[in-house]
């Protein structure tokens, strides 16, 4: 094997069906055009035929990858990707924080792949190069969290665990006489990290995640039903290899450079991402409300969703991932006057948590009223809104379930009753009305035990709407549909012109992601700026490190790679070239696992209807629509000229076999491409 | 495995040794050492909060040896007789004073080792996640009781069958990795995790989880403060979670295993009671 820095040159492929482990080590040349993290993942999706498309993503042939990158070790702001094909049928790169993307480093691994499926409940313990399959049954319909903190205590290094040694004569007769009698040998580290999944990934809700931490997910497309397709509870790391490096000194020194400046940055350390809440309502109108009906409140006296008060009311701690100085993740103990939600453990909620679970399901209204309405509680009111806002994170977070898609599929349903679609009586005896958090709670634990209606709701919203449209026979069900690409929309609306633009959402390689980039690109128009935005944010997630200290890392993050991997030519293109290999990549994954004939329309239209048909009813954007209400503009000419500078065929957006081969990726995916050029 | 080059063979002090200070009590530092029959006593102090816990009679109190104030014109910030105050409620589990540390030792005792390598198994301090907690880990220089369990000694010192984890007094050792009252493993001695476990096992079965193993030669590792002047306090970005001060304690009071720590953690910020 070649000796690699920043890499370790191994990947682990876990065969769950049969039980064996076996190396992949690959060639320099694929690290040097796929890094690692997602743009590695979308190769081996290729490289394995994961693209066929009768291949079942729930079934046992589907490859689960945690895979992390050059930098993912000592580098701060450490992130993990888990890439796989989701049960949306659709491309899975879902990123997560926390210290398991450095432990699997140190473990000495650039990534683990997962095939095949148990026979019964396992997880992994991954200790440095052993990597064992344990029976995982008594842990199998428990929480995330709980779930974790058993775990965690069962993988041990070889270094820090002994049975005992130690005599009585060993101590002084009267220590002897007093000691207690646990006599447990040497077993108190715990330093192996955990990512799991909860009873949503068990019972393969399509929109489960894969949590670590407590709080911190790889949370979208849905990996967590993927894991529990294969029996797979968790996995468990221990490493303690470190993390090699070509220039030890000059790595160290930038890394320090970056922690300093993150210390000097109080927006995300005041509040974290809770500090937009009140700018995205009031300033830029893109907040969600009962299910995108309303984007900010007539009122701005709604003050629930603000990252001071927040704090004021419920914040104990501060949380950093690994090496970073950022600490954005604040957890919180709820305190209510409801027995339901006192006393339960949280965090913040972040900001898409807050949206999606928060203003989205009608929490923050006084009962009988509406968005549109004044706002006439007190700030024991508004405590009390935050409180069902943290309890219904906690219960996505603890069931292992994606609250952004999860959001929406509620708020649809909401939506539904509200508009006297469906009733009570379609769901079960349950009265699902905009901010009850008893109805949230009872239809949550439908969905991830898959029970009566819950089996519907379990996959996603865009299926809920296709089968509340079917079973009533109104296809003007769809349009309360909150999805593009089939996959809800996150935090950030796009009928606004202050937030996130429209061909964003159409173009990102993960359907429907805020994390995409490109924004300022796509809202002057400029499709190589919007492009090189988007490869970037796509490098960031095959390095792997975390974009909130993005400003941080810009004049370091080649000199790291440089650093950490001793590729002394690797220059700002290269890393560009990453980012457009994955999107080439996942665009043809894409295609060719949906068969599109003509992508733009089967595919590339499929974006919430309520985008062009209903303008936003309050705020400083009143009477917006998106992309100025002209959608031909934005499908006819915006995206053929975006596929064009992307080097993709204007009438399908197919990569050319030209552009293929610029990227040094028409060996594995030419013959894909030709099928649908 | 390669040959080992050790670094830590006869210290050789890199200035000259302080002169005897005379402390507050007329008594100097060395002669009250010398004078109490055991080489740890002098950093055995107040007391107090450790009798509530245990209901049992008072420990002799000696009083703290008064902070060392540079001179005019030293630099030394090395001092003897501090404490290392940690607050597991400030800490956000960034890591950084584990990687500090860890860097530092490394390149002390195998710098060609680890010429090319972060890794963070040679650090003496090492903060634990529990999800919602943080539990900062590193040696908290408890003593044993003299009248209930017949020493004064550490714990890990008392059951170390070479008597190789020392004491190494003001004046000796190397300026910022060890001496001035604190901690060492005498590596020489020590017989290495393959033989011996007896400091671990003592630690963790019944106080707390201060020692580790170099992943290299697979000797014992516990922190020594740095001689005085501690990596991780430089290190650490949130205020308060990591201090190094004249403050009066008994190491037992802090002592406790990391999973019984998270759990008053969680009972502490959270109002929860949990089972780890």
């Amino acid at each position: 094997m070649a000796e690699y820095f920043g890499f370790t040159g191994k990947i682990a492929r876990v065969d769950l069906t049969n039980e064996t482990v076996t190396v992949i080590e690959p060639a320099e040349e694929i690290y040097r055009k796929f890094l690692g993290g997602s743009a590695m993942g979308a190769y081996f999706l290729f490289k394995e035929g994961i693209f066929d498309p009768k291949l079942d993503p729930l079934g046992p042939d589907n490859l689960l990858q945690f895979m992390v990158g050059p930098v993912t070790g000592a580098a701060p702001n450490a992130r993990i990707t888990l890439v796989t094909k989701s049960a949306y049928n659709i491309y899975c790169a879902s990123t997560c924080g926390g210290h398991f993307g450095s432990e699997l480093k140190y473990a000495g691994w650039d990534g683990i792949q997962v095939v095949g499926k148990a026979s019964k409940p396992v997880y992994l313990a991954v200790m440095d190069d052993t990597i064992e399959i344990r029976d995982a049954g008594h842990v199998w319909g428990k929480g995330v969290e709980e779930s974790e903190l058993i775990l965690k205590s069962e993988v041990l290094a070889e270094l820090e665990s002994r049975e005992g040694m130690l005599r009585d004569a060993d101590l002084n007769p009267q220590w002897a006489a007093m000691r207690p009698p646990k006599r447990l040998g040497m077993h108190a580290k715990r330093l192996a990290h955990v990512m799991a999944i909860g009873p949503g990934g068990e019972n393969q809700v399509w929109y489960s995640c894969v949590v670590t931490e407590g709080a911190r997910a790889a949370g979208r497309w849905g990996a967590g039903a993927v894991m529990g397709s294969k029996n797979l509870k968790a996995v468990v790391v221990r490493g303690t290899k470190g993390h090699k490096l070509a220039d030890k000194k000059t790595f160290l020194a930038l890394v320090s450079g970056i922690q300093k400046s993150e210390r000097g940055d109080y927006f995300w350390r005041s509040y974290g991402t809770a500090g937009i809440g009140a700018n995205s309502a009031y300033v830029e109108d893109a907040f969600p409300i009962r299910n995108w009906q309303w984007c900010s409140w007539a009122d701005p006296h709604v003050k629930a969703i603000a990252g001071p008060f927040m704090d004021q009311t419920s914040f104990v701690r501060k949380v950093s991932c690994y090496g970073c100085n950022l600490h954005c993740l604040y957890p919180v103990e709820v305190t209510s006057t409801d027995p339901l939600m006192d006393g339960t453990m949280s965090d913040m909620p972040d900001w898409e948590a807050m949206g999606m679970v928060g203003g989205n399901l009608g929490f923050m209204e006084m009962e009988g009223t509406d968005p549109g309405q004044p706002f006439t509680g007190s700030v024991k009111d508004q405590a009390e809104h935050l409180a069902k806002l943290q309890y219904t994170t906690f219960l996505h977070d603890n069931y292992s379930l994606d609250f952004i898609e999860g959001g929406n599929n509620l708020a649809l349903v909401m939506e539904l009753v509200q508009r006297g679609f469906i009733d009570k009586n379609d769901l079960d005896g349950i009265d699902l009305k905009w901010g009850d958090v008893h109805a949230v709670d009872e239809i949550l634990k439908k969905i991830v035990t898959r029970d009566g209606i819950g089996d519907k709701l379990a996959q996603g919203t865009y299926e809920t709407a296709r089968y509340f449209a079917e079973l009533k026979g109104k296809p003007e069900i769809m349009n309360y549909s909150m999805t593009a690409h089939h996959y809800g929309q996150p935090a950030h609306d796009v009928r606004s012109p202050a937030d996130k633009n429209a061909m964003e959402y159409v173009t990102v390689n993960r359907a429907c992601a805020h994390t995409g980039g490109g924004t300022a690109g796509f809202k002057t128009g400029d499709w190589a700026a919007a492009i090189a935005g988007q490869n970037v944010s796509a490098a960031q997630n095959s390095l792997v490190h975390c974009q909130f200290p993005a400003g941080h890392w810009a004049g370091s993050r080649i000199d790291l790679i440089k650093a950490a991997t001793g590729w002394s030519d690797f220059s700002d293109e290269d890393l560009q070239l990453v980012g457009a290999r994955e999107y080439a990549l996942s665009r043809l994954f894409e295609i060719h696992i949906r068969q599109l004939k003509d992508p733009k329309a089967e595919w590339d239209r499929q974006v919430p209807p309520r985008w062009f048909n209903d303008p936003l009813p309050t705020g400083s954007q009143k009477g917006a629509v998106a992309y100025e209400g002209k959608p031909d503009v934005l499908f006819n000419e915006a995206l053929p000229a975006y596929w064009k500078e992307r080097g993709w065929t204007e009438d399908k957006g197919v990569p050319t076999l030209e552009t293929l081969k610029k990227l040094g990726i028409d060996d594995v995916a030419g013959s894909i491409a030709s099928e649908h050029l | 495995m390669a040959e080992i080059k050790r670094r830590d063979e006869a210290p050789k002090p890199t200035k000259e040794p302080k002169k005897t200070e005379t402390s507050a009590s007329g008594v100097s530092r060395r002669e009250f050492l010398i004078g109490s029959g055991a080489g740890v006593a002098g950093l055995v102090i107040g007391g107090v909060v450790g009798n509530q816990v245990i209901g049992k009679p008072a420990a002799p109190v000696v009083e703290a040896p008064a902070a060392e104030v540079p001179a005019e014109g030293e630099e030394s910030p090395y001092k003897a007789g501090y404490t290392l105050v940690f607050d597991s409620v400030q800490c956000t589990g960034c890591m950084l004073c584990a990687v500090a540390c860890s860097e530092k030792y490394a390149t002390f005792l195998h710098p060609e080792e680890t010429a090319n390598l972060a890794s963070l198994e040679f650090a003496r301090i090492r903060p634990m996640r529990f999800q919602y907690v943080d539990v900062i880990n590193v040696c908290s220089y408890c003593n044993l009781y003299e009248w209930a369990e017949g020493s004064s000694k550490f714990p890990c010192e008392a059951v170390c069958p070479e008597e190789a984890i020392i004491t190494v007094p003001e004046g000796e050792g190397e300026a910022g990795y060890y001496g001035m009252g604190y901690k060492w493993v005498d590596r020489e001695k020590c017989l290495g995790i393959d033989k011996c476990w007896r400091c671990a096992e003592i630690c963790e079965d019944q106080f707390a989880s201060g020692m580790s193993f170099d992943p290299i030669d697979r000797k014992a590792q516990v922190c020594s403060r740095c001689g005085g002047d501690p990596e991780c306090v430089k290190a650490c970005p949130e205020p308060g979670a990591l201090s190094w001060v004249p403050a009066a304690r008994n190491g037992r009071y802090f002592a406790n295993t990391p999973s019984d720590y998270a759990e008053l953690l969680y009972r502490k910020i959270y109002n929860h009671v949990r089972d780890l």
